[in-house]
């Protein structure tokens, strides 16, 4: 049954990860049909400029090889956004990327952005006398808090670069953690486009090591890098080529929990995964509008993104 | 021997831009001219893009528009197969393919199937067509006209054949989709495409001609992927994937009349027997006549009687006007 069976990447016992044979696509096709997809999303919004996030991780490391390869690495600017506990070897696996492909780039410590907001201790409140916050931002704050403020910060940063670079913010986030929800609303998730969104990570890994994103990133534990030692396995319980799988039959090949447990996956995990994928359909989708009028957006209201005129003059 | 040249146009529309689409189209249909082309054809919806939604209504064109007038005149001592959104005098819109010779409209074409699942959602914003029809040429050849999903319906090409088409025109804006490495080509719609147009072309004896845009609309990439498919099955030319151009083939028309002389798939279809049966099929489907080959009990549309049959509301009794015993299918 092809669900059993798993596959190495390529034809070393060196293989950098594992990738189930179910999930490999041709590269070469999505190369191309990703490469088409940037040139038009820039071309049909009147920009020939693109901007993205780098964290030294491999979605990001692919996507700013796959926009260097759709429109060339000088029309890119990789933005480094470490804060202060972030692992100098992110950054030093991000600036690998840039010395690589030759793009520009820009480093913005947001170390001041969220102590200034938290306090350098987290707490809160750092800054003392009249100042002094009192609301919940001088509560201690959680991992979780921490991460999605840093995350947005980020965004933040990255559309005033949108400004002075003059270039779109392309998305740099995977399917696996768009379907679980492991992304931050208006944080990392935020952008003008995703060429990599359908892709999941199993499928970003195949293409990275295709387009020669440097081994180390390529081989090295995903990690949201929050704090050190972090992995995105250890954090979620799953393996991703695990995950990935069971994403890959029970979202596009619609296998019910009966088949899926057929096919050889513990009912448990997929009814967690399924959990995971419900309790996250929200960070998917256009927040609803109130339909009060007799045209709403999104509802009764349906325009191409790029329709005539909406490209910048 | 006489050859017919046909190039595929395999352009990238731009998403509600007639006025740039229709500059395309003219700058293509003159190329093809000097390139010596007898047949031009142009993707589905090549003079507006695909993914419309509510730009639908404010690119549509009458078929006395101007601008369809200023196309055609560009055609003489030329055939060319062009799409765009039609709009009737009741104000109905159509995925429209017309065939313009010599100057002059010859034949529409307004698309019968509109997908309405998964990525597409044709049907909120067009209504389908009703007439399938095959036409003369200017070529010497019937034409058969189909747009994309309406080759996705085993009728339509065995239609076009026995109404005497002996080229096969199917113009789509096809997106690609389904990357899985085990593809033909690594996309398993172009697999899928491949293999119909080359059965199509085999069933029917007929030329296949497939013309599938290029570009990007929103979040869909189209292949292209264009081809010309020969009387055998085989095909004669399959263009690049994703690559905007236009694609001369020339093609012998002796070989329709070899192949259906050596296969003759067509001389010795029935379709008298065809409409027989599907009479007798619209009838039961319809709670016309009762179904003569299910079982007792049986849901109307499924021959066999499940398990547990749930019990059928008012106007749904299959078995309503039975007039004889089921078949013993045992025996």
């Amino acid at each position: 049954m092809a669900a059993d069976q798993a596959a190495i990447a390529g034809d070393t016992a060196a293989a950098p990860f594992e990738l189930p044979s179910e999930l490999a696509i041709d590269t070469d096709v999505a190369r191309r049909v990703i490469g088409g997809f940037i040139r038009g999303q820039l071309e049909q919004a009147g920009f020939d400029r693109a901007v993205l996030g780098l964290s030294g991780g491999i979605d990001s490391a692919l996507v700013a090889y796959l926009v260097a390869e759709a429109i060339g690495a000088e029309r890119l600017l990789a933005v480094l956004m470490p804060y202060r506990t972030s692992s100098p070897s992110s950054q030093a696996d991000a600036e690998s990327v840039v010395a690589d492909l030759g793009c520009a780039s820009e480093l913005v410590e947001i170390t001041a952005m969220v102590d200034g907001y938290f306090g350098a201790d987290g707490s809160g409140g750092a800054s003392g006398g009249a100042s002094r916050p009192s609301g919940p931002e001088a509560e201690p704050a959680s991992a979780l808090r921490r991460g999605n403020f840093a995350a947005r910060m980020r965004m933040a940063v990255l559309y005033d670069r949108s400004v002075t670079w003059s270039g779109l913010v392309v998305g740099t986030g995977n399917k696996t953690e768009s379907l679980i929800g492991y992304t931050t609303l208006f944080g990392d998730s935020a952008c003008a486009f995703n060429p990599i969104g359908d892709l999941y990570k199993s499928q970003v890994r195949q293409l990275a090591l295709a387009i020669g994103v440097p081994d180390a990133i390529v081989r090295k534990a995903p990690s949201a890098d929050l704090w050190p030692g972090q992995t995105d396995e250890t954090e979620g319980g799953f393996s991703y080529p695990l995950l990935d799988r069971i994403l890959f039959w029970r979202v596009d090949k619609r296998r019910s929990l009966e088949e899926m447990v057929d096919l050889g996956f513990d009912a448990a995990t997929v009814e967690r995964v399924d959990r995971m994928v419900a309790t996250s359909e929200f960070k998917r989708q256009v927040p609803p509008i109130a339909k009060l009028g007799p045209r709403t957006a999104g509802v009764d209201y349906l325009y191409p993104r790029r329709r005539p005129g909406s490209a910048r003059g | 021997m006489q050859t017919l040249r046909v190039a595929l146009a395999q352009v990238a529309p731009r998403l509600g831009a007639l006025d740039a689409n229709l500059a395309t189209h003219h700058a293509r249909l003159a190329e093809a001219r000097d390139g010596g082309a007898d047949l031009v054809v142009f993707p589905e919806l090549g003079l507006t893009g695909y993914q419309l939604q509510d730009l639908a209504a404010e690119v549509a064109m009458r078929l006395d528009d101007r601008r369809l007038a200023e196309l055609a005149a560009a055609t003489r001592g030329l055939s060319a197969i062009v799409s765009f959104v039609e709009e009737s005098g009741d104000h109905r819109l159509f995925i429209a393919a017309a065939l313009i010779e010599d100057g002059e409209i010859r034949h529409v074409h307004r698309k019968l199937f509109l997908p309405t699942y998964g990525l597409f959602d044709e049907r909120r914003f067009f209504a389908p067509g009703d007439v399938l029809r095959a036409v003369p040429s200017r070529l010497g050849f019937g034409l058969g006209i189909g747009i994309c999903e309406d080759f996705w319906h085993l009728p339509v090409p065995q239609v076009l054949a026995l109404d005497g088409a002996q080229v096969l025109v199917n113009v789509s804006s096809s997106p690609g989709r389904d990357l899985a490495a085990t593809n033909e080509v690594g996309l398993g719609t172009a697999t899928s495409w491949r293999t119909l147009m080359r059965t199509y072309a085999q069933l029917t004896t007929s030329f296949v001609v497939f013309c599938n845009r290029v570009g990007v609309d929103e979040s869909i990439s189209f292949w292209g992927g264009s081809e010309v498919i020969d009387p055998t099955g085989q095909a004669v030319f399959s263009a690049p994937l994703h690559d905007e151009g236009l694609f001369l083939v020339d093609i012998a028309p002796a070989d329709i009349r070899r192949e259906r002389i050596a296969l003759p798939l067509l001389r010795d279809e029935r379709p008298e027997w065809n409409l027989r049966e599907l009479r007798r099929i619209v009838a039961e489907r319809a709670g016309l006549a009762g179904d003569a080959t299910a079982d007792p009990g049986a849901e109307a549309g499924l021959d066999v009687t499940p398990a547990e049959a749930p019990s059928e509301p008012i106007g749904f009794d299959a078995h309503r006007g039975r007039a004889t015993r089921p078949m013993d299918k045992g025996a």
